[in-house]
């Protein structure tokens, strides 16, 4: 059974919200350098960057980054050679990257995404934007920018639509088989 | 019905027929091009000491009702319009347009060309008006010799600081003159109000714990509150989430170093689009517009504009670079008004919900 949560209007005020957070924290956003996580995060991660552009009229760069390489909970994951960051035209080294995922859960898709970050270049500083933050954590990591906290049973499912890949915008928490 | 006239302070003089009290008023004329939602236009304390002119051609055709008050006790000068309903049909009307008027002693006149006198307006900023019974010269004498207050906010905001009690975020709310749909809106989020006299300090108010804090609408004009307020207001905006509304944004943009400027026209409405920069989206809502923040004037490395006006380019939304501080030049309560300006409450919620559970 779905539960719609998070529908598009409310999505859309959140990713607004969060660049502004953004731009709060970083004091402007100079030197940023903003880094989706596949498939979803980057989506959003054009979207904050197209929300900074309309702002302070600055182009912000956008990485996607493939983690599958770097994840340590697929069994018999073939170790990737090919580059985990692809459409990044700068280094991120002394950079103020913040990295953006649809869901926060245990935080291990985000500790392969700071490594694979790490193995290119020395950035000043890693923030983690994502749209939802469902709890059960098993690695002591937490998001610097949260559009929704949603607290939610293990057995349950947080499902994320973008338009741009699942014709909608939604959050929506599924229970039982669906 | 007994003949009135409208006088205005440039030395003409409209014959019109006389509706709601029969005093003798004067104020200065402004006109609202809003097509409904009279009542709580009269009842917004923001036309304390004005004589509004309507050009809606018709007024009061679905009467006044108890959920469209603006105020307990409206303080508007007079009401212009070139109809007023002499029958009025709403399941929820509780008094005619005209003995609601009659009740709170506010004069109107009817049968006045609204399209002349708005031509007029809009190149005569500013004018004084009277509705008196006979149209002399001592009556002109009279309306030139009329000094109104520029103390219209200590007249129409609460002495007293009240609660408004609700169970959840903890929100204060600086009272410049406010309209009830601000409280509405907050009551409509189950907020824990308490709404304080603008001449309160800093640190009365941050001893209330606030999780947020709302600079409300009011009537005049932002510099004749004195500097006090401004530092009170840079004082806030560093500690607590903070949203300015109307007068209330005027006074976020000159505590933030930015300067206001009258109007060459002032704009009472809710017909022009307003786009929010960061999303590139169009709404409307309810504006009424005497003063605005001077574009120049704004040290862009402090706020950001937020909403621009896309008719007459006016400042319509800024927000601190460094503090989770925003603004907003119309009104987004929808009373009257479009309901998409209400998602401003939402934004402002939820930036006092992370800011409280971070605490």
């Amino acid at each position: 059974m779905a539960k719609e949560v998070v529908d598009a209007m409310a999505m859309q005020r959140a990713l607004t919200r969060i660049t502004y957070e953004i731009i709060e924290r970083n004091r402007g956003i100079g030197n940023l350098v903003l880094i989706g996580v596949k498939t979803r995060g980057v989506y959003l991660a054009d979207r904050i960057a197209s929300r900074l552009h309309q702002l302070e009229d600055t182009v912000v760069p956008v990485g996607q980054l493939d983690v599958s390489g770097y994840r340590d909970d697929i069994a018999n994951s073939e170790p990737t050679t090919k580059a985990a960051i692809s459409n990044l035209n700068t280094s991120v080294t002394d950079k103020k990257v913040v990295l953006v995922d649809d869901v926060l859960f245990t935080g291990r898709t985000i500790r392969a995404a700071m490594d694979a970050i790490m193995d290119l270049g020395r950035p000043n500083s890693i923030n983690l934007a994502v749209l939802v933050d469902r709890g059960h954590r098993e690695l002591p990591i937490r998001a610097d920018f949260v559009g929704k906290n949603i607290p939610t049973a293990q057995n349950e499912r947080i499902q994320v639509s973008v338009n741009e890949v699942d014709g909608k915008d939604s959050v929506e928490i599924i229970t039982g088989k669906d | 019905m007994t003949e009135r006239y409208l006088i205005l302070s440039d030395g003409t003089a409209y014959k019109g027929q006389a509706f709601g009290s029969p005093a003798t008023t004067s104020g200065t004329i402004v006109f609202n091009t809003s097509v409904t939602g009279y009542q709580e236009i009269i009842t917004d304390p923001i036309y304390h000491n004005q004589i509004i002119v309507f050009t809606t051609p018709t007024i009061g055709a679905v009467g006044v009702n108890h959920e469209s008050y603006e105020s307990i006790l409206p303080t508007a000068k007079g009401v212009v319009v070139r109809e007023v309903a002499e029958v009025s049909t709403n399941r929820q009307r509780s008094l005619s347009l005209d003995q609601f008027l009659r009740v709170h002693n506010i004069p109107g006149i009817s049968g006045i060309d609204t399209r002349q006198l708005v031509r007029k307006l809009r190149t005569h900023n500013g004018l004084n008006a009277s509705i008196v019974d006979v149209a002399d010269e001592h009556a002109f004498d009279q309306l030139n010799a009329i000094v109104l207050t520029n103390q219209q906010v200590s007249q129409v905001a609460t002495p007293r600081p009240y609660a408004n009690p609700g169970m959840g975020h903890n929100i204060v709310v600086m009272d410049f003159g406010l309209k009830s749909g601000i409280l509405r809106e907050l009551a409509v989020r189950d907020a824990n109000v308490t709404v304080v006299p603008y001449t309160t300090t800093a640190d009365d108010i941050l001893n209330l714990d606030p999780d947020g804090i709302i600079l409300s609408s009011g009537p005049g004009d932002p510099r004749d509150l004195g500097k006090d307020i401004l530092t009170t207001i840079k004082t806030l905006e560093t500690r607590v989430p903070l949203l300015g509304i109307g007068l209330g944004h005027e006074l976020f943009a000159l505590a933030n170093g930015a300067t206001i400027q009258r109007l060459p026209v002032a704009h009472q409405g809710m017909n022009h689009p307003i786009r929010e920069i960061i999303t590139n989206q169009i709404m409307y809502a309810a504006q009424a517009e005497e003063y605005g923040v001077d574009r120049d004037s704004i040290n862009r490395d402090q706020l950001l504009i937020t909403h621009i006006d896309l008719i007459d380019g006016s400042i319509q939304g800024l927000r601190h670079r460094d503090y989770p501080a925003f603004s907003v030049q119309f009104f987004p309560d929808a009373a009257p008004g479009p309901w998409e300006a209400t998602q401003v409450f939402d934004d402002f919620i939820e930036l006092t919900g992370i800011r409280g559970e971070q605490h």
